[in-house]
């Protein structure tokens, strides 16, 4: 590959820079060089996830009952079809909330902030140096019966007498929307930057209330960092279980929670793995409505 | 922004105060309350004398901060822990890049699905790609073993480096590999002093995202905890699971300064604005 770029040499002092342009860019790299991580990644990733789906139609329970058992289990029994519901009802609470706290934020930031914008930008990003444990024992620390939380809503008179708020299922939601609200506000901040402030102030002029014009100019604008941002959530709240774990006194079972509770109490591979496999299953349709929202925004730019 | 206008609008909107930016404001201010009110709230009782959690603090003590070294498994951990973060990052680094070096210049259907494949590791939760390399690695027989949690951070960790040395070198022209082989460089030399020093950026943001997310990560984590093999995060949590007191916050602020450390090195070198821009 060299020696064939060597040889536009010639011609390129005879007229320097076009000729170049033309040809093919230099490429240090060949395509041989991706085939180590595919090695890696299809031995430690695709396999391991091909045997989950094997282990989850074709062992134990599934043998005597027929392939999909584990999965007729987790959609039928009552039981765990109550925790996919409480999965689906915790995803959709905790996104809406993220939504509503930082949706103003975000748009104080492209509107208004400033030069105080880089604060808010580094407060949003600080919490990810620290450990998901760390949040979660702080608000444990901030909801405990002697917490100051507490201490202060006894205060205002809103709860009646100081008890443990670390163990009622409202920390759960409180810790998931500290924990994924910066995304959802770096989500809509980026898409919110784009739209042109005069739409808005065209809005305002023609007569339209500050109520109608955001829903009706700037929300809509926005939608697309608000879907990129809701399916963030959304997906990461259905993977986490640390919350549930440490927060809400067990009242809120999800179904990463019920993978990590099977795996350390009952060892039944099978259907730890069909869990595993709905779980993924839920992410890939996230995933499948994300694409087709950035290909709409494609389509439209 | 107001851009001077050709009709030379007056100063509108300037005369009173803007009353619902302020209130926005005002709202700005308390959500950041919410964001760091846990953060410092652990700091806070990392120092705290009394050995259950109460308010207002009772006194002030660094005796949760001895548990730290007395407690043989939280300084084991956090030691094993940071090998981990380290040794997969390195790795992930080590497989990652030629492939985004490859990828970034290359068109076409393949070239993207091979991209999108190497981003996959991403979108799998942590928890159901920790279950189901466990169960494979044990059937290799070294399911709980320092390789088996390597193997799983690095799986973990290549999307980051990936992405982000893929963002840096499609930004770059190839003009100046082309210049250094034009001038006789072999490609080995092209590699090592042209295009590696220009995407050691991308590779450091990369690494830096792999290392803080394989440190935190539990659910990855968990399935591959023995005595001699787990994280800070797996011992943190079964400590708390028997016992409730602040030497939680010690390691939770010990860890919370790594971290920091971690970034104000890599700004240092690099400059934190390259990171947030890949």
């Amino acid at each position: 590959m060299t020696t064939v770029k060597a040889d536009p040499v010639p011609a390129a002092l005879a007229e320097p820079a076009p000729a170049r342009r033309r040809g093919t860019p230099y490429r240090l790299a060949s395509s041989s060089w991706t085939v180590p991580v595919m090695v890696f990644l299809g031995f430690f990733f695709v396999i391991p996830l091909g045997a989950n789906l094997w282990r989850s139609v074709a062992t134990g329970d599934a043998l005597v009952h027929g392939p999909f058992a584990f999965y007729a289990k987790l959609l039928g029994d009552a039981y765990y079809a109550g925790i996919l519901a409480e999965t689906l009802k915790v995803g959709v609470i905790a996104t809406l909330a993220s939504l509503v706290v930082g949706y103003p934020v975000a748009y104080f930031m492209v509107r208004y902030a400033g030069r105080w914008n880089g604060l808010i930008v580094f407060l949003l990003i600080a919490p990810l140096l620290t450990s998901i444990i760390m949040r979660t024992f702080g608000w444990r620390v901030l909801l405990a019966r002697k917490g100051p939380v507490t201490l202060l809503l006894h205060d205002w008179g809103l709860i009646a007498r100081p008890t443990n708020l670390a163990d009622d299922p409202i920390a759960v939601y409180v810790a998931l929307v500290h924990v994924l609200v910066p995304f959802m506000v770096l989500s809509i901040v980026a898409v919110l930057q784009q739209v042109d402030v005069r739409l808005e102030e065209s809005s305002r002029v023609l007569g339209a209330g500050p109520l109608a014009t955001f829903f009706r100019i700037t929300l809509p604008l926005s939608l697309d960092g608000v879907a990129t941002g809701c399916i963030l959530v959304f997906v990461v709240t259905n993977g986490s279980f640390l919350t549930m774990l440490l927060l809400g006194g067990g009242k809120v079972t999800t179904l990463s929670l019920l993978i990590y509770q099977q795996f350390n109490v009952a060892q039944d591979t099978g259907f730890a793995a069909a869990m595993g496999n709905l779980l993924l299953f839920m992410a890939l349709i996230c995933l499948a409505l994300q694409a087709r929202f950035l290909r709409r925004e494609g389509v439209k730019a | 922004m107001s851009t001077p206008s050709l009709t030379a609008m007056p100063p509108r909107r300037r005369r009173r105060p803007n009353w619902a930016a302020l209130a926005l404001g005002a709202y700005v201010v308390a959500f950041l309350g919410f964001i760091v009110a846990p953060i410092a709230a652990v700091v806070l009782v990392s120092f705290s004398s009394a050995s259950f959690i109460t308010f207002p603090i009772p006194g002030y003590t660094l005796r949760w901060y001895w548990r730290i070294i007395e407690y043989r498994p939280f300084l084991d951990a956090m030691l094993v822990s940071i090998e981990v973060a380290l040794a997969s990052t390195v790795l992930a680094a080590a497989l990652g890049v030629p492939a985004a070096l490859a990828l970034a210049r290359s068109r076409g259907v393949p070239a993207a699905l091979v991209s999108n494949f190497l981003l996959a590791p991403i979108t799998v939760p942590a928890i159901v790609l920790g279950l189901a390399l466990l169960y494979f690695l044990a059937s290799l027989s070294f399911g709980l073993s320092f390789t088996a949690l390597l193997i799983a951070h690095t799986v973990a960790g290549i999307p980051y480096v990936t992405r982000t040395v893929l963002a840096v070198y499609r930004s770059l022209p190839p003009d100046l590999e082309e210049a250094s082989a034009v001038l006789g460089a072999t490609r080995w030399q092209t590699f090592r002093y042209t295009t590696l020093p220009l995407v050691r950026p991308g590779v450091f943001a990369g690494g830096l995202f792999a290392v803080l997310t394989s440190l935190d990560n539990l659910p990855l984590s968990f399935f591959f905890g023995s005595a001699s093999t787990s994280t800070l995060p797996v011992v943190m949590l079964s400590y708390m699971e028997n016992q409730f007191d602040p030497s939680i916050a010690a390691v939770s602020t010990v860890q919370m300064l790594v971290a920091i450390v971690a970034l104000v090195v890599t700004d240092r070198v690099y400059g934190i604005e390259k990171l947030t821009a890949a």
